[in-house]
């Protein structure tokens, strides 16, 4: 029989921690509230039948946002066996709010006090005997980082699980007990007895979402209103009024805290990177050094050496030459007097291609590394803070920051991060806006673009992040004036957590997982689209019969390239390659790396270091490669992250917008950029292209200065509690 | 006064809170609820972060307008 442990508490508290310690897992642990957005489950590590699940963090058993209705739905709907309540010893009461509600769902439950050493260090202390005492339930101390006190409370968990809920249950005041056992006798008897007092409770504080079949808050109302009109206040408020009366009261003896009055480090953190003037900059400068250290230098070393060494002529290793793997494994066929095709495709098709993928590996792990330090040392938070005051003007909350902070890793978990966004529209916003930040795998193409045509400038990789957020502000700007999304943005409300430094190993952890996987997808779908590519392009008709073709512009895949690349002639790339390199993008966007390396021949060219590039650099100009890049950053993502939107917008007409949108608006911004860029440096003259993208300017303009629909209800609450 | 005009470091007794039930809520279970202290640790165009119970918690401020000490 397996027994299930639930581990809930508020966001950040350390749950995900704990959890990788008693399962073993290897979850990201990251430093600001709404990091685990959907359930986990995991073994207790020694014990095959003890199913651990590690719960969104939540606040109350009253959900605001999509991944607390995950966790409260859990909690009421599953019942776990036993609940292992997490709370953070440095904000105890705020914790123990959650602590008295969900003491109240009747299962058995443990309470780790965690952070405990913390609390010591701070010279404050918490009397656990008196506390277990007075809330009738075992408590112990850990510490989840430090892996201290975490297998005695999965063992009293386990204990826990085997009985039935001892725990005793705190009381209210006399009129609202009256009132809770009043409604307590009128539920329904299917109810489960331990559950009666909790359904009680939300019954009496109105809660809308809790109702279930023909149970509603309006057949108490006649209790209700007389406990209300009694204590002239409303049964919400009296309620949480009340609990934190009780926690005060219950935590004045055991509870001292040492310094009062002085700024923790956290505070003066805060005072200067959110100070007003200089919030903003350090910010850029922030998301600048990012990406100029991890494409322009040290990973643009790395990724030297493994284009033009490992997967090109060779390198030197204390005066040694070690030949790159074309040069070792091309003597290897030849040797073994290999057929020409099959040659081919494992040099030019196979390694030609994953390797020009795999070349990029290097500048990834520098700029996860990054990546993963941002989201452990606290200041992802912040800049949802400091970017809500621009955000907001452009319609989103500065909670759709964070998605995009996320999303520059990997789309996919930005995406489904949007779930602590709590007003719908603006998560619809914020998803259909995520994919323009550029994630890890744009990067290949970021830095193959500018290596290959803008010799290594410093300034375009950050370009292409800050163009990201530009896309973003003016899509939210344009789509805030459609009738869809029309309102203002939900006041907000965050919890930044303190600073800290973060673990080397949930760094390297991090990067080592998001590094591992790209490379695990270089080993599958890259793999699997190099052999297409090769095979499509090296195969057609030619003079009526079937075989292998001289000249690649002879091929399948030059065919259904040519049948395409009209659409993007506009844009200044519209040969037959590039266009086939945009649709394998949306296998995956490396995949342009991937078709540029097997159409091109990287492998066979790398003779000499610098003329590995040369041939992609003779297809295109300066102009029409940004504008390439824009199209390849801006447009539908890849299949995976398309997928990811499907799942959060849950309805196929949301997700079609979405792509289209994403389509529409990166063709028009390339288009904009050549047919202008070209004029401008002399590439083009001026023409009908041209007069076409002043007009999509203009028609730009028009749609972000035109004024606001009116909403049909945008009215702006301000009710006042009775 | 609304908690916008607090100005940083002093502490404050929250009087009242206005706004949505959804949000009043979701304050509440945040520490925020008529009669305890906050107090502003910054403030960024009006946004605010403030100290309550033992947390910094950043409000923006059409919100922080709604909270009055």
């Amino acid at each position: 029989m397996s027994v299930k442990i639930a581990l809930a508490g508020n966001p950040n508290s350390g749950k995900t921690t704990l959890f990788n310690a008693l399962t073993g897992s290897n979850q990201f642990v990251g430093n600001w509230p709404g990091v685990t957005v959907e359930k986990k489950e995991g073994k207790l590590k020694g014990h095959k039948e003890v199913v651990i699940t590690d719960l969104p963090g939540i606040y109350s058993l009253s959900p605001y946002t999509l991944e607390e209705v995950v966790a409260r739905n859990y909690l009421i709907q599953e019942r776990p066996d036993a609940i292992l309540n997490i709370v953070d010893g440095t904000n105890l009461e705020r914790n123990l709010y959650l602590t008295t509600q969900l003491l109240e769902l009747g299962i058995p439950m443990v309470i780790a006090v965690n952070m405990m050493d913390v609390v010591n260090k701070n010279g404050d202390s918490i009397q656990i005997k008196q506390l277990a005492e007075k809330l009738g339930c075992p408590i112990l101390e850990i510490s989840a980082l430090k892996a201290t006190g975490i297998k005695e409370a999965a063992q009293a968990a386990l204990q826990a699980a085997t009985q039935v809920s001892a725990c005793k249950v705190h009381n209210f005041s006399t009129q609202v007990e009256e009132a809770l056992s009043a409604i307590t006798n009128r539920l329904p008897q299917e109810i489960n007895e331990n559950q009666k007092r909790f359904y009680a409770i939300k019954l009496f504080e109105r809660d809308e979402k809790i109702l279930q079949g023909n149970m509603s808050a309006a057949a108490f109302e006649d209790i209700i209103a007389k406990v209300e009109k009694e204590l002239d206040d409303d049964s919400e408020s009296i309620i949480t009024n009340e609990r934190y009366i009780y926690i005060g009261e219950m935590i004045k003896g055991c509870y001292k805290k040492h310094s009062k009055g002085n700024l923790s480090t956290s505070d003066r953190i805060d005072r200067i990177v959110t100070n007003r003037w200089l919030a903003l900059p350090i910010f850029a400068l922030v998301m600048f050094l990012v990406y100029y250290v991890s494409v322009t230098t040290i990973g643009s070393y790395a990724t030297e050496w493994a284009n033009e060494g490992v997967f090109g002529e060779g390198w030197e290793l204390f005066g040694a030459t070690i030949p790159g793997i074309p040069v070792v494994v091309g003597d290897f066929l030849a040797s073994i007097n290999c057929a020409d095709w099959l040659q081919g495709l494992i040099l030019d098709g196979i390694i030609g291609g994953v390797g020009a993928v795999l070349g990029f590996v290097p500048q990834m792990l520098v700029l996860f590394i990054f990546l993963a330090f941002l989201e452990a040392c606290g200041y992802m938070a912040r800049v949802a803070f400091i970017m809500d005051r621009i955000f907001r003007r452009f319609g989103l909350s500065g909670k759709s920051f964070i998605p995009m902070l996320i999303g520059s890793g990997c789309s996919v978990p930005g995406i489904m991060a949007s779930r602590t966004i709590e007003s719908d529209r603006d998560r619809k916003m914020t998803i259909i806006t995520t994919s323009f930040i550029p994630c890890g795998a744009k990067l290949p193409v970021i830095a193959l673009i500018a290596g290959a045509l803008f010799g290594g400038a410093s300034w375009v990789a950050p370009s292409a992040y800050f163009l990201g957020i530009i896309a973003v502000i003016i899509s939210g700007i344009i789509l805030k004036k459609t009738k869809m999304f029309v309102g203002d943005a939900v006041p907000f409300v965050m919890e930044l957590p303190a600073y800290h430094m973060p673990t080397v190993s949930n760094v390297l952890r991090s990067m080592w997982e998001r590094g591992w996987s790209f490379i695990k997808k270089a080993g599958t779908i890259i793999l699997l689209s190099a052999i297409f590519i090769w095979f499509t392009s090296n195969f057609g008709f030619v003079d009526g019969s079937f075989g292998m073709v001289e000249d690649l512009s002879d091929g399948f895949l030059a065919t259904i390239g040519n049948a395409v690349a009209w659409i993007f002639a506009p844009l200044g790339w519209g040969n037959w390659k590039t266009a086939v390199a945009t649709i394998m993008g949306l296998v995956a966007k490396e995949n342009v790396v991937n078709t540029f390396g097997v159409l091109f021949g990287f492998a066979e060219v790398a003779e000499d270091g610098s003329e590995i590039w040369d041939t992609l650099a003779a297809s295109f100009t300066q102009v029409s490669a940004y504008s390439f890049l824009v199209f390849n950053l801006l447009c539908a993502p890849c299949f995976a992250a398309i997928g990811a939107i499907k799942r959060e917008m849950n309805n196929t007409k949301w997700t079609w917008f979405a792509i289209g949108y994403q389509t529409i608006f990166a063709y028009a911004v390339s288009f904009c950029v050549y047919q202008i860029g070209a004029v401008i440096t002399g590439e083009l003259v001026f023409g009908i292209g041209t007069v076409i993208a002043i007009l999509v300017v203009i028609g730009f303009l028009f749609l972000l200065l035109r004024s606001n629909t009116k909403a049909p209800n945008s009215k702006v609450s301000v009710s006042i509690p009775g | 006064m609304p908690l916008t005009l607090a100005g940083a470091g002093v502490p404050q007794i929250i009087k009242h809170i206005g706004g949505k039930d959804e949000l009043q809520r979701f304050l509440a279970s945040l520490g925020f609820i008529a009669g305890s202290q906050v107090t502003v640790i910054s403030e960024y165009n009006g946004n605010v972060i403030v100290n309550v119970k033992e947390s910094r918690v950043a409000i923006s401020k059409s919100m922080a307008c709604r909270i009055i000490v």
